[in-house]
């Protein structure tokens, strides 16, 4: 618990001197801005729901890819890297904490969604379901996380981690069918969006903000917990691999 | 007209404090004379203003107070003329595109100081010529050594043909190897003509390079001399280096009246540092009769001068 | 002539920059995929909000071109590299505008950016049902251009702004180009927002390309598409004055301050 802190407050500390993280408070309303107005503009129905909670699920997305992206980079970059490879401690907890933090900001990201789409647009959104939502928002940033883990280790081996950041972000919006459901991609698709959580966040966000009843909310809350569980399972085992390959072969910093 | 010359140049950074907190000057009331084809050491710990006046003379820091002229050019109101006549190598690894070649590396540079076509072209292969990088021209800058990026800094301030060449802490960081290559670079171009004003802090490199010396502390120069005359302001000053003294004797030459200081060095040495040659005698007779057996008597080097001038911080940075 | 000379030779780090960071398969998969999914991503969104065929046109066709706006507000972060490799006090002592070496130093993204557009204009949008003439096509292929370029100038004048903010430099490279993505017309007409945002769109070289590019998708005549193009012009050239005085007044901040925290 006190490796998770560490890492959880060492992150919110960097966070704090590099701007870059924040950057997705200013981008999440501006990407609603952009949703409502082509919702706006259009004839069909009130995409409202969709234009608040694809923001925060791409906020949440870009963050978990900074992370593992940057912060292992950086920590590359500043030889720091070494040392937690060296320290006793298990690297998967302080990271796991490091990760939720970044996670928190995210759902800042949710609040100023909602209120763009209330100023902005005067599409005060009702909260039907406020528990769903909110145990949703929960699970979602968790299975976030576990998924940046297993992020990590691929970053890791790449010289760019930086271009892999970028290339996986709007083919996993679709994939993930942030903002148009799955349904809509060709059928061939499906099953691999299926696989990833957003999926299932995406969908159960949404409904918690329609009217009707939602479906089984705790069994697809599970799902989504799973995957992402799954997701960090599978990068600890590759991270390990890694860091055991890195510490007989020596070559951490040239990777 | 001089190739350099300073008039009561005053440089300070604003949010720099001394202890007292008044604003402390980087350069203060800093007077300089260059002469055409000389080459010219300034020698100081760091922090002692050597860097502000390189940034000075080449246009990137612009004088508090005072005057700066290269060529008899202005430094600020000429700043276009004097960009022309000046080469600039700043030491260390840093101001090279280290995914460039080192050709294009040159020819960017060249490119920036107006040269073009045939003349751009010529120039780079020249300068690859003359600092012994044309096998590894078309090699990737990252990829060099750390002696052939040095060299690689000397061409490219030469890119321009300049008349006067400045050199900031050039050897910083070198191997003995390459601090002897870029010293032989050094003595080709003072046969070419330029003048070239040097800063370092390695007295052994002045001694090695420099006509001339000016001696900076604090933002002041304490003194210019020719870099042989530099040792006559002490030149009485000889001093004894003796090993294995017996404490008496040792006791015995500090109270001696013409007997500046008494040092110990490593492995039971002393150097006694005396103030006139009479001394020098008699210090020797002294150690003579006392037994000590391993003795040697020299004039003052660079070293002394610099250190009996500027104090014994040596080479710590000042705060 | 010098100007020209300068950028030529800065680019050569433009294009060993473009080599580290990307392969031909890097480019083709890493790159252009995920441009074609945003691009893909956005069009989609107008389908759900019940957009016609015309609708979608307009928004795979805005889209389409703002990818390469997009990829050239990289200039903003590029320009930053410049202090990595500890040059920008040699840049300060040459005689060289140091404007015109940063134009070249990130050219890469306005010759990358155009190729994407023109891959997502004539590769994606057709799925989408957009249909080209062949007498369209060069047209296009300039006015895709002369989007990027402009562009650059404006990101340029950004980038001449926070070269000494390296923590925001990407907050303002994505502002812009989010900003520039609700405002000039990508996706839904510039006429739809209230004058006061209007007027930030019209300094906006993208407005007017991207009007040029939908004139000329309307079969427009050759006066309009003439005149959009040369206001895009216009605005570019402006931005590229302005550039040209920021990265001056860089320097000479640089030369009052001092210290190695400028340069």
């Amino acid at each position: 618990m006190r490796l998770f802190l560490n890492g959880f407050t060492f992150q919110l500390r960097l966070a704090r001197t590099s701007p870059d993280t924040f950057q997705v408070c200013v981008t999440a309303p501006l990407y609603t801005l952009i949703f409502l107005s082509i919702s706006e503009y259009g004839t069909g129905p009130d995409l409202t729901a969709y234009a608040i909670v694809a923001p925060t699920l791409m906020s949440l997305w870009i963050l978990a890819l900074s992370v593992a992206g940057t912060a292992l980079t950086e920590d590359r970059d500043l030889g720091t890297l070494e040392g937690q490879i060296a320290a006793p401690a298990p690297m998967g907890l302080t990271f796991l904490g490091r990760m939720c933090s970044v996670v928190l900001v995210g759902l800042v990201a949710f609040a100023e969604t909602w209120l763009v789409a209330g100023l902005v647009f005067g599409r005060w959104l009702t909260v039907p379901h406020p528990v769903v939502l909110g145990a949703c928002l929960l699970v979602t940033g968790a299975a976030t996380a576990g998924t940046a883990g297993l992020l990590s280790p691929l970053f890791m081996l790449t010289p760019s981690a930086r271009t892999l950041q970028n290339t996986f972000t709007f083919p996993f919006y679709l994939l993930g069918g942030v903002l148009v459901p799955v349904d809509v991609l060709p059928h061939w698709i499906q099953p691999a969006s299926r696989v990833v959580f957003l999926s299932w966040g995406a969908d159960l966000m949404r409904d918690s903000l329609a009217g009707p009843a939602v479906h089984n909310p705790v069994g697809r809350l599970l799902v989504v917990l799973l995957l992402g569980a799954a997701g960090y399972g599978v990068g600890m085992v590759l991270l390990n691999r890694v860091v055991g390959r890195v510490r007989r072969t020596g070559t951490l910093s040239q990777t | 007209m001089s190739a350099v010359e300073t008039r009561r140049l005053v440089r300070s950074y604003p949010g720099r404090k001394d202890d007292s907190g008044r604003v402390r000057l980087a350069l203060d009331e800093f007077d300089l004379r260059v002469e055409r084809g000389e080459v010219h050491g300034l020698l100081g710990p760091n922090g002692a203003g050597k860097t502000t006046l390189c940034r000075i003379l080449c246009t990137v820091l612009l004088p508090t107070s005072g005057t700066a002229e290269v060529l008899g050019h202005d430094v600020r109101a000429e700043a276009h003329v004097v960009r022309r006549s000046i080469g600039i190598v700043f030491g260390g690894e840093r101001g090279l595109y280290g995914r460039l070649t080192a050709r294009q590396n040159l020819r960017f540079w060249g490119a920036l100081y107006g040269l073009s076509g045939r003349e751009l072209r010529r120039r780079a292969d020249v300068l690859l010529e003359r600092t012994g990088l044309s096998e590894r021209a078309d090699d990737r800058v990252d990829t060099m050594s750390r002696g052939m990026k040095q060299r690689l800094h000397i061409a490219r301030g030469l890119v321009t043909d300049p008349p006067v060449l400045i050199l900031d802490e050039p050897t910083m960081g070198m191997d003995p190897v390459a601090a002897h290559d870029f010293r032989e670079m050094i003595k080709q171009l003072r046969s070419d003509g330029r003048t070239v004003l040097l800063t370092t802090h390695d007295m052994r490199e002045a001694e090695a390079l420099c006509d001339r010396v000016t001696l900076v502390d604090h933002g002041k120069v304490i003194a210019t001399e020719p870099t042989g005359a530099v040792g006559a302001l002490l030149a009485h000053r000889n001093r004894v280096d003796a090993a294995e003294v017996p404490p008496e004797t040792l006791a015995a030459l500090r109270a001696m009246p013409g007997v500046e200081a008494v040092e110990a060095g490593a492995d039971d040495t002393v150097r006694i540092m005396t103030v006139d040659a009479a001394t020098v005698t008699e210090a020797l007779r002294l150690l003579v009769a006392a037994g000590v057996t391993r003795l040697s008597t020299a004039p003052p080097g660079l070293e002394e001068v610099y250190l009996s001038l500027i104090g014994k911080r040596g080479m710590s940075v000042r705060r | 002539m010098q100007p020209f000379l300068v950028i030529r030779h800065s680019a050569a780090n433009a294009f060993a920059d473009m080599r580290a960071i990307y392969t031909w398969r890097v480019w083709l998969f890493g790159w252009l995929g995920r441009m074609l999914a945003q691009v893909t991503f956005f069009t989609l969104l107008g389908r759900s909000a019940g957009g016609g065929d015309e609708r979608i046109a307009y928004l795979v066709i805005g889209n389409s071109v703002m990818t390469c706006a997009l990829e050239c507000m990289s200039v903003v972060a590029s320009t930053t590299w410049e202090r990595i490799s500890g040059t920008l006090v040699l840049l300060a002592a040459a005689p060289a505008k140091p404007v015109w070496v940063f134009f070249g130093r990130s050219v890469q993204w306005p010759i990358s950016g155009s190729g994407t557009s023109i891959v997502a204009l004539f590769g994606l949008a057709p799925l989408f049902g957009v249909t080209w003439r062949p007498a369209q096509v060069p047209v296009l292929i300039l006015l895709v251009v002369l989007t990027a370029l402009t562009t650059y100038c404006f990101g340029l004048f950004l980038a001449a702004l926070v070269l000494n903010a390296n923590g925001i430099r990407n907050m303002v490279s994505q502002t812009a180009y989010l900003l520039m993505m609700i405002v000039c017309g990508v996706n839904v007409p510039v006429g739809e927002w209230p004058a006061p945002v209007r007027v930030v769109a019209d300094v906006i070289p993208l407005t007017h390309s991207l009007r040029a590019i939908r004139l000329v998708a309307a079969d427009a005549a050759p006066g309009p598409v003439a005149l959009a193009a040369g206001q895009a012009v216009l605005w570019g050239a402006l931005w590229l004055t302005a550039a040209y005085f920021a990265f001056d007044a860089f320097m000479n901040r640089g030369r009052r301050a001092g210290g190695t925290d400028i340069f």
